[in-house]
């Protein structure tokens, strides 16, 4: 499933950039090579040989822009401040043209009348927007892949320090005591009194609270421990499915913070519905878990978990 | 609820070390042999990230998500569920980040006052990345067949989805 999604997600993609790329080259909504007519002010003595900050205005349109004339040896250049007040297609121009930079764009002043100041200037061309927009998208992606998974590594030590002392110390065999018939029945071939049940509920407790911080490290804890009793390395169990299930739909008792930022005091009404929702999913998601559960039956292996992974119960 | 969760974190971090040490553990020791997995763990997510994130930002670029609207618009609004939480219901599940822009733009759109950004708040705060959950828990114990854990993921956020509508509309509209 997961192989098609991905594969899906790539190969539409790509049909959609294509096609749009497509459209644009037929419909030409940037109006590539088109001149445009323009009043260079240049100011007092202003010298055309010299590289100088003069300013513009467009025809047909209010107010003076910022730029930089450029003497070249075949056609000036006009290096053009973008502003917000310009019109639509030169914004539009500047954001989707090839270099980086949107708050400038360089374009090419094809005649100039120094006596009356107009010009006649041709605006960067723009194409394959789409299709440069998804493969910076995919490279941008990858690198923050790479932020994320670093980011992640501080507070992945700090929690499985924790979870590792607790388990030397015995805390976690309380823990594990206390919800084993709730765990019982959601990973029904987890053994019982297992370090798996303990941690699994830590997790969950700390998703209910909306402490991401500590969730994803106790998640991942959890995954390792259902880790150990997976006979086949590289292929989910039953049971670190219901994990992750139970994860993806887990009850909100508090709003994530995020949540909290955006809609700010309003975020308090929508606790009730968030929480009534967040138990539907769950309900559903352990059901349909469960139902799957059934047409996976678990190989045999379990019984084979070497003695010192059980905790005594 | 809140003073709960404002304790619960600090406590935690206190007093397990404290029992630790009661129980005659050498703590110390004990946490830095478990920290070290933290490494480990985070440079094995890794590939996994890099896969699942690089397709949904090439997705979120592509403008595909407009064409989906605008092909959903007449069957969703045939059943009642409104088109403007489309992207919302696609985003979610997939972006995290991507998600939330899409919520803070409705607010700019619709007002936070609207039945749809109550909607979509409630959609944004129930369901869960699933995408990135998937990466990050699969990743770190090294399981590349994920079995059914897409659909099951998957389901319980349409759970979620079409609950969000129904639960906000009973209470709110």
């Amino acid at each position: 499933m997961l192989n098609y999604i991905w594969a899906g997600l790539i190969i539409i993609s790509l049909i959609f950039a294509v096609s749009q790329d497509v459209m644009d080259l037929v419909q030409d909504p940037y109006q590539n090579g088109k001149e445009h007519n323009i009043e260079i002010i240049f100011p007092e003595n202003g010298d055309t040989d010299k590289r100088q900050n003069v300013r513009f205005r467009i025809q047909g349109h209010e107010g003076t822009y910022d730029a930089v004339w450029r003497p070249h040896a075949d056609n000036p250049e006009l290096l053009i401040s973008v502003d917000s007040d310009m019109p639509e297609l030169w914004l539009s121009i500047a954001q989707d043209k090839d270099s980086t930079n949107d708050d400038e764009m360089s374009a090419e002043v094809v005649s100039y009348d120094p006596a009356s100041g107009t010009a006649m200037i041709v605006l960067p061309k723009v194409y394959y927007v789409k299709l440069n927009a998804i493969a910076t998208a995919a490279f941008n992606m990858a690198e923050f892949a790479v932020t994320l998974a670093i980011g992640l590594i501080g507070i992945m030590a700090l929690w499985l320090g924790l979870m590792k002392i607790a388990d030397e110390s015995g805390l976690m065999y309380f823990l594990v005591k206390g919800v084993q018939p709730f765990m019982r029945f959601l990973f029904p071939n987890v053994p019982k009194g297992h370090a798996a049940h303990g941690v699994i509920s830590l997790n969950m407790a700390a998703n209910m609270l909306g402490l991401g911080n500590a969730a994803t490290p106790l998640g991942i804890k959890a995954m390792e421990e259902l880790q150990k009793l997976n006979p086949s390395k590289d292929k989910a169990t039953n049971a670190q499915c219901m994990l992750l299930t139970v994860n993806t739909a887990s009850i909100q008792l508090l709003p994530p913070a995020t949540l909290v930022a955006l809609i700010g005091t309003g975020v308090n009404e929508l606790m009730i519905s968030i929480l009534i929702v967040t138990f539907i999913s769950l309900m559903v998601g352990i059901t349909a878990a469960k139902i799957y559960e059934r047409f996976h039956p678990e190989d045999d292996h379990i019984e084979n978990i070497p003695d010192d992974q059980k905790i005594e119960a | 609820m809140r003073t709960i969760a404002a304790f619960i974190l600090p406590l935690i971090i206190v007093l397990i070390p404290l029992y630790g040490i009661l129980k005659k553990v050498a703590v110390y020791e004990v946490f830095v042999d478990g920290a070290k997995e933290g490494f480990t763990i985070a440079i094995r997510i890794i590939p996994y990230l890099v896969a699942i994130l690089f397709a949904i930002g090439m997705f979120r670029e592509s403008g595909a998500m407009e064409f989906f609207m605008m092909a959903l618009s007449p069957i969703l609004g045939f059943v009642g569920f409104p088109v403007e939480l489309v992207p919302m219901a696609i985003f979610r599940p997939l972006t995290g980040s991507g998600s939330v822009g899409v919520l803070a733009e409705m607010i700019a759109t619709y007002g936070e006052d609207s039945l749809v950004v109550k909607m979509a708040g409630t959609m944004f705060g129930s369901t869960e990345t699933t995408f990135y959950v998937i990466a990050v828990y699969f990743g770190a114990i090294g399981v590349r067949r994920v079995k059914y854990a897409v659909q099951t993921g998957l389901i319980a956020d349409l759970a979620g989805i079409i609950a969000s509508v129904i639960v906000v509309n009973i209470l709110f509209g």
